[in-house]
């Protein structure tokens, strides 16, 4: 069977990718209260957001985060990636109830580890809405194995 | 009146731990049908996972919640898997807060620890913050 996965060494500098859209719905951000346990009125009272510069529930900006995590995997081949790093992010913008978000990352750095059966990936990411304003932005570094 | 924590009554260095919560194969499905982050070995929970719990964590702690007007910035590491059936619970610790115009910038270190007290995932959260004068309506 052939692996689909893209392993370290094929992985080059300088390739980007983008992702299909997501609409965020209010059963996304009423299912992520749940599950996280973040019941912040910023993402559960409507009407007290009515009277912030908000003027509604937002989306928790680790929702966004978290879909993005799973738009990268429709944005390109899978990588064979054994964990995730670490990252560095900004929260830029908020994101409302309908609003449709995308991914877009660009490979920026490669490096060895000190195991040698893998590699660190770094990606710049953007998350942008419909109106393509960036929403979240930051670089992540996955840890990716080499072919074997 | 939901009781808050205000910018002016946040501090500096003060620890607090949570309440622990066993991650569940449940959580994985209802998070992965979320968000379709998948894990990289099933027995593995997504690495997201652990940091959204975190910030649940943190809202059962005995004292009220910060004021938090906006999440700015997160920087984070992951340094160890968390498996299936693992109590995590966290530990925060405030390094430092700086008056804005509107509110004020508090940065929380947040260490995610497993049930044998190692370190699992750690990193910073910025929070924008209200000051306590801000508060008209309530």
């Amino acid at each position: 069977m052939v692996d689909p996965r893209r392993y370290f060494d094929e992985i080059e500098l300088g390739e980007e990718y983008e992702s299909p859209g997501r609409t965020v719905t209010e059963a996304d951000i009423v299912m992520f209260a749940g599950l996280s346990g973040d019941y912040n009125v910023l993402h559960t009272d409507a009407e007290f957001m009515k009277q912030t510069i908000f003027g509604e529930r937002i989306a928790h900006g680790l929702l966004c985060l978290a879909i993005q995590s799973g738009l990268f995997t429709r944005a390109t081949a899978p990588y064979a990636t054994l964990g995730f790093g670490g990252l560095r992010w900004k929260f830029k913008a908020p994101v409302k109830i309908g609003d449709t978000i995308r991914l877009r990352a660009k490979v920026v750095d490669k490096k060895g580890l000190d195991k040698p059966d893998r590699g660190q990936i770094t990606l710049d990411r953007t998350i942008l809405n419909q109106r393509d304003e960036v929403v979240q932005q930051g670089q992540t570094d996955l840890v990716v194995q080499k072919r074997p | 009146m939901s009781a808050a924590t205000y910018f002016e009554d946040v501090v500096v260095d003060e620890v607090k731990f949570t309440p622990a919560v066993t991650v569940t194969e449940a959580h994985v499905e209802m998070y992965q049908g979320l968000t379709r982050e998948m894990s990289a070995t099933p027995s593995h929970v997504p690495d997201v996972l652990p940091l959204c719990l975190v910030v649940g964590l943190g809202w059962r702690v005995k004292e009220p919640p910060m004021a938090v007007q906006a999440f700015v910035a997160l920087d984070w590491k992951v340094v160890k898997e968390l498996r299936v059936g693992d109590t995590m619970h966290s530990r925060s610790r405030i390094i430092s807060k700086r008056p804005m115009r509107d509110g004020g910038l508090i940065v929380d270190e947040r260490t995610i620890l497993d049930q044998h007290g190692a370190v699992v995932q750690q990193g910073r959260f910025t929070f924008l913050v209200a000051k306590r004068q801000k508060e008209t309506s309530a």
